[in-house]
């Protein structure tokens, strides 16, 4: 029910956001001299953009109860059948991305923790502020370029130009083979936080009264570590987890654009920009499923993994 | 008299009979079918082969009645043809579908010749009964087509009869000058497969790129093959296309395009480096700069075509304002709208300085907005512009500035400072801008610049008016000023600097104005340039927009692509994706 | 290393990072936005001891270097004359703390430049644009992550600490922050504000913005610390002792997510300032000619920048030491 009430708010408040921004989808089409302002008057009166805001959002809702999602003023299509293949292309490189990242950060983060002041240390420290100091797009391009000076990866899309002449074992290793630098992007870009996270939780439990207890007790060290510490160095982390997910569809924005990859987001990006409205509010609400689904996913970890918190009926 | 007109503007005087026929008829013998093929006159090379190339973005559509972005307009002038088609390296008429066409002495009625025997992509017949349905479709009010409005010709729709299956008349209200250029812009539709979704008044959502190939069909070189959403559309060869080469054998070469959907332009420069795509156009002279460095290890050759038709501009604000609400911009506009002020900016900057900074050398300084790419047109006798700070100095003491402790004030002795708004994701504009900005220090004027993110930058030029000056762009479609119009008549929708006059603001503007009027309706191709050339000079005067920098065109190709012949019009390199053609030596996947 | 070490050594680094910054206007050889229109992407001068003839110098020197050819980015160094390095010249005026100055740490006499870390594409010195940036970009990025974290410390342990109805006011209020697309926000900010405030001035504000809208990811994390705290027996125990609220956030609870916080702040401050590379690209970061580090970095995204200037990393080092400081730190006081 909560569920409906969130989408409800979110739906509402990107209209009136949307509203606030200056411009509006035709505003480019002023720019081509060969175009009268009668056209571009004809052409918002057709999308209903000439209506006020309430009679706007009304349509659109009765949009979605017809499953569309609304309708694309660029693609002059309902936004529904734009989002569905691409979509399947996005989570198909986050899900890989976050699961790789995870799967990572919480050995390494945790390795870490329990080699406090060595070298190890040190080198992890100064790669991770490396990491973090670039932004997302420089990474991008390096490894890019990269791929380029080699010749090792793909430099861009999902599949080859003969895909469709492939077997099937070799359409899923060209996929994969086109994975790898998008998805190495990705996981530079999250590991390095994540790793400091984790990190910070272990070593928080390891300094924790009861983990001192448990080796004063004379418990190898290595049971105290997965005993005792892990689980209380969870909980920040299952609540990171959980938000984690709401980033599915968008995490991977800039990567999508610079490596064509064939997701959301070029389209997602392109319609920001263009004020194509509806066509962004179709993310936005998937994103916020995943959010609403991440959350609850992570509640039900923190209560899996800590007995004491007492989760309040909904 | 009713001259045959293949080729006009080269004329002297009055529309010459020139010998296009000589070329479109001569040619049925080698042609196995009795259709009126075009016989082209270029190398002569092999069938087979496949192309790929890069879009910035996915195309919207693949309706020519409704497409307005670029990367479906890419498309779709593969898929399609036009009855006379404008030869983007001649930058003149030639013809296409029409293979001949007859203009009335008083130039309001067209009669047009079609090829016979012509067949769209599905095999279907093509006749007079498709020309009519197009131009109906275009000129529909429900279609919303971008192309309505040039069909309009003194305020009433062109009128479009059939003749015969064969012969089509346009009758106009006022005589057009050059009107045969307007059907360059009109792909002729299937009427047979969009018939009933014009009556249903469903035609601006077919063609989407959803559809299924079987359901499309064109008269261009390709055809429609496969789409994957987001990554790639693919067309194939159209076996009943109506150009054959010199040697007979028909056109085009290539078995397929490939589209690509390449988002960022330096995803596009990467994988063309990296050898997955054969083309690209629409390069930065930096990104131009670093794929030179490679070019014969890249096995990849790049031309700097020289100035396009694109011009950028810096114009103040002198909408009529609501003093009420935008009262500092209204007050500065007793600046902006002294001749003397913006002659004394134009000639304070140094676009030598933009030209090399910002293009690397790859653009040329503009005097006025007709660039040096636009042969026919340009205004030869206008002088470079030259910067001169003292000249600058002298306009603005005569014009009543003054300075103080270094600052320049006006007459009340307010200082004289002012914001440039220009397009924040296009980096050379903001570069130019911060150059303007250095300039006009030395002058004594401060300058902020602030780039802002497009929509938010067009809705204040157009909308709320709410800006002081601007640094914009803009690009013609076709070399001729007919293009142009709605930039220069006062109340033409893209008259940037002033809009929605209901009549003309200053004696210069009424001058534009009627100079404009008068080039539209003259026939005689001589004097419409000295009327234009007059524009020119008026614009180099008055600095109504104050011309910047006319970028070149810059493209790329992979070794190996004959017939490549890239040309400063729009599309640049794929106009003529019909003749091109891989020679032996290129190392093909 | 003992914690006290580290601690004195992480606020000693970030003492002198945020002094060089603001002192930039004595330090930075020239003023930030002076073009050299015939020096674009001029690279880094090595400071040199041994001239053409073979001769030691004692004092540092540089050459003159002048474009080749019409290529930009390829110089060559006239080595007729060598133009030694000065301390303390006169040049640009510039204003530290609030005073007047014109004297700069070094220099070199005209026509010469000494670009340490060569030139932009405006021939600017990127050293003064980098020193100078640093004001902007590590003010803004403390700003916004005090605000999120400040904002979301506070909703999230109020939400754990008192659960039932105000959780769930809370925690729905978050998914809504964030599932919304800000960014429309951020434009309609821009637009309200007047073109002709100072770009400096326009970017903190919508730094704030940032900041205050952001607070939904922290609060989310700190809630679920808080909700395991205030299950601990001694939380309980003092509750039963009747201890207030206030007193049981304060003494039990904020100590348990104080962890989190600092090394939540420790990769947030980079984070903003980074942000601000994507909001330049919209329009929405410092712009033109005032230098920061988001928008010099913007530059360096652009592939023949990245392919030809590697000298354009230097705000990317730049920040390097700044994470590590601010990481130091976070750890130095999480071990108390």
């Amino acid at each position: 029910m909560h569920g409906l009430l969130l989408l409800a708010g979110v739906s509402l408040l990107s209209f009136v956001l949307v509203e606030l921004a200056p411009g509006d989808y035709f505003a480019e089409m002023r720019l081509d001299p060969r175009i009268s302002e009668a056209t571009v008057h004809a052409l918002r009166a057709r999308y209903g953009l000439d209506r006020p805001l309430p009679e706007r959002y009304g349509r659109w809702l009765a949009s979605l109860a017809k499953g569309e999602l609304g309708y694309s003023f660029a693609y002059g299509q309902p936004v529904g059948p734009l989002l569905w293949p691409r979509l399947r292309n996005t989570l198909l490189l986050t899900v890989t991305a976050t699961a790789l990242a995870w799967l990572l950060a919480v050995p390494l983060g945790t390795w870490w923790a329990t080699r406090r002041r060595g070298p190890a240390d040190a080198a992890l420290t100064g790669l991770t502020a490396m990491l973090l100091a670039l932004p997302d797009l420089v990474l991008v391009l390096g490894l890019l370029l990269l791929a380029v000076r080699t010749g090792w990866f793909p430099t861009g899309g999902m599949v080859s130009l003969g895909h469709e002449q492939m077997p099937w074992g070799a359409r899923v290793k060209d996929v994969a083979f086109h994975l790898v630098l998008p998805v190495a992007a990705l996981v530079l870009g999250i590991v390095p936080a994540l790793v400091r996270y984790v990190r910070a939780s272990v070593a928080d439990a390891l300094g924790a009264p009861f983990v001192r207890a448990a080796r004063a007790h004379g418990i190898p060290e290595r049971r105290v570590l997965f005993r005792h510490a892990l689980p209380a160095a969870a909980n920040p982390l299952v609540s990171l987890f959980g938000l984690s997910l709401a980033g599915l569809l968008s995490m991977s924005l800039l990567v999508e654009v610079v490596m064509s990859w064939p997701g959301l987001g070029p389209l997602f990006l392109e319609a920001i920009l263009a004020r194509d409205f509806h066509l962004v509010l179709g993310p936005v609400l998937a994103s916020t499923f995943l959010l609403l689904g991440g959350n609850l996913l992570a509640d039900l970890l923190l209560a899996a993994t800590d007995p004491r918190i007492r989760t309040e009926e909904r | 008299m009713g001259a045959v007109a293949g080729m006009q503007a080269r004329g002297r005087g009055l529309l010459v009979v020139a010998v296009a026929l000589s070329a479109s008829t001569a040619l049925a013998q080698g042609a196995p079918s009795s259709a009126d093929l075009l016989r082209s006159e270029h190398e002569v090379g092999r069938a087979g082969g496949r192309l790929v190339f890069a879009l910035r973005s996915e195309p919207k559509t693949l309706n020519p009645v409704t497409a307005v972005d670029i990367p479906s307009k890419d498309v779709i002038g593969r898929l399609t043809a036009d009855l006379v088609h404008i030869d983007r390296q001649t930058q003149r008429t030639a013809p296409a579908l029409a293979k001949s066409w007859r203009v009335s002495p008083d130039g309001r009625h067209y009669t047009l010749e079609l090829r016979r025997g012509l067949r769209f992509s599905d095999g279907h017949p093509f006749d007079a009964d498709d020309v009519v349905f197009s131009f109906q479709c275009y000129l529909d009010e429900r279609n919303g087509s971008p192309q309505r409005d040039l069909l309009i010709v003194g305020g009433k729709p062109v009128v479009v009869r059939k003749l015969d299956a064969y012969r089509v008349a346009f009758d106009l209200e006022e005589p057009y000058a050059a009107a045969e250029r307007l059907f360059d812009a009109n792909a002729i539709l299937p009427r047979h497969l969009l018939e009933k979704a014009q009556q249903e008044g469903r035609l601006p959502q077919a063609w989407g790129l959803g559809t299924p190939p079987a359901e499309m069909a064109g008269l261009g070189p390709f055809r429609l093959k496969s789409y994957v959403p987001g990554d790639r559309l693919v067309l194939e060869r159209n076996p009943h296309y109506w150009k054959v080469d010199r040697a007979g054998r028909p056109l085009p070469y290539l078995d397929e395009i490939m589209f690509l959907l390449v988002p960022s332009e330096d995803a596009q420069v990467i994988r063309f480096k990296a050898g997955e795509t054969d083309l690209i156009s629409r390069l930065s002279a930096a990104n131009f700069t670093v794929l030179a460095r490679d070019q014969v290890a890249g096995r990849y050759r790049l031309e700097d075509l020289g100035p396009g038709l694109e011009y950028s501009f810096l114009f103040f604000n002198l909408n009529t304002l609501d003093a009420g609400k935008l009262a500092a911009v209204s007050r500065k506009q007793s600046w902006f709208s002294r001749t003397e002020f913006r002659q004394a900016v134009s000639a304070a900057l140094d676009r030598q300085g933009m030209a090399r900074l910002v293009y690397q050398g790859r653009g040329t300084p503009l005097a006025t907005h007709v660039t040096p790419g636009n042969k026919l047109w340009m205004n030869g006798t206008l002088p470079p512009p030259a910067r001169s700070l003292s000249g600058a100095r002298d306009r603005l003491g005569r014009a009543g500035f003054s300075w103080k402790d270094g600052t320049l004030q006006d007459g009340a002795g307010e200082a004289v400072e002012f914001t440039i708004i220009t397009n924040a994701s296009n980096a050379s504009r903001v570069q130019m801008a911060s150059i303007i900005q250095d300039d006009l220090r030395e002058l004594g004027l401060r300058v902020q610049v602030v780039p802002l993110e497009n929509r938010a930058l067009l809705d204040r030029v157009f909308h709320s008016h709410d800006y002081e000056a601007a640094l914009m762009a803009l690009t013609s479609e076709d070399v001729d000023p007919n293009s142009e119009m709605n930039v220069w008549i006062s109340s033409g929708p893209t008259h940037l600097w002033h809009l929605g006059e209901s009549r003309p603001a200053t004696p210069w503007e009424d001058e534009i104005d009627g100079l404009m009027h008068r080039q539209l309706v003259t026939l005689d191709a001589r004097e419409r340039k000295r009327l234009y050339d007059r524009v020119q000079a008026l614009v180099a005067e008055n600095l109504p927009l104050i011309p910047l920098i006319s970028p070149n065109v810059l493209v790329g190709a992979r070794e190996g692509l004959g017939n490549f012949r890239p040309a400063i019009l729009d599309p640049y390199v794929l106009w003529n994706a019909d003749e091109l053609f891989w020679l032996p030596s290129a190392d093909r996947r | 290393m003992s914690a006290r070490v580290g601690r004195v050594a992480a606020l000693a680094l970030l003492a002198a990072v945020h002094l060089a910054a603001l002192g930039a206007g004595f330090l930075a050889p020239y003023a930030p936005t002076a073009q050299n229109r015939t020096l674009p992407y001029a690279p880094p001068a090595p400071l040199r001891f041994v001239d053409a003839e073979g001769v030691f110098h004692l004092r540092p020197f540089v050459y003159a270097v002048t474009e080749q050819g019409s290529v930009t980015g390829a110089y060559a160094e006239d080595r007729r004359r060598a133009y030694p390095v000065r301390f303390l010249v006169p040049g640009a005026p510039y204003r530290f703390a609030g005073l007047p100055g014109h004297v700069h740490l070094f220099g070199v006499d005209e026509p010469a430049r000494i670009f340490l870390l060569g030139a932009d594409g405006f021939g600017r010195d990127q050293l003064s644009r980098l020193l100078h940036g640093a004001q902007i970009s590590l003010f803004a990025g403390l700003m916004a992550t005090v605000l999120s974290l400040g904002v979301g410390w506070l909703l999230g342990t109020v939400s754990g600490f008192y659960g039932r109805g105000v959780d769930a006011v809370i925690m729905r209020s978050a998914e809504l922050f964030l599932a919304l697309p800000w960014l429309y926000l951020l434009f309609a900010v821009r637009a309200m504000l007047p073109l002709s405030i100072p770009p400096a001035r326009a970017f903190l504000l919508l730094v704030l913005v940032i900041g205050l809208v952001d607070w939904a990811r922290p609060a989310r994390l700190v809630r679920g610390v808080v909700l395991t705290a205030r299950e601990r027996s001694y939380v309980l125990a003092a509750r039963g002792f009747g201890a207030s609220d206030l007193y049981l956030i304060r003494r039990h609870i904020s100590p348990q997510t104080a962890g989190l916080l600092l090394t939540q702040a420790a990769l947030l401050v980079p984070q903003y300032i980074l942000a601000e590379v994507t909001l330049s690209f919209l329009g929405l970061g410092v712009s033109e000619p005032v230098p920061s580090w988001g928008n010099m970095l913007a530059d360096l995204q652009h592939y023949h920048v990245l392919a030809s200037y590697w000298w354009m990393w230097a705000p990317g080092l730049a920040l390097v030491p700044v994470i590590l400081a601010y990481y130091a730190l976070s750890e130095a006081l999480s071990t108390r």
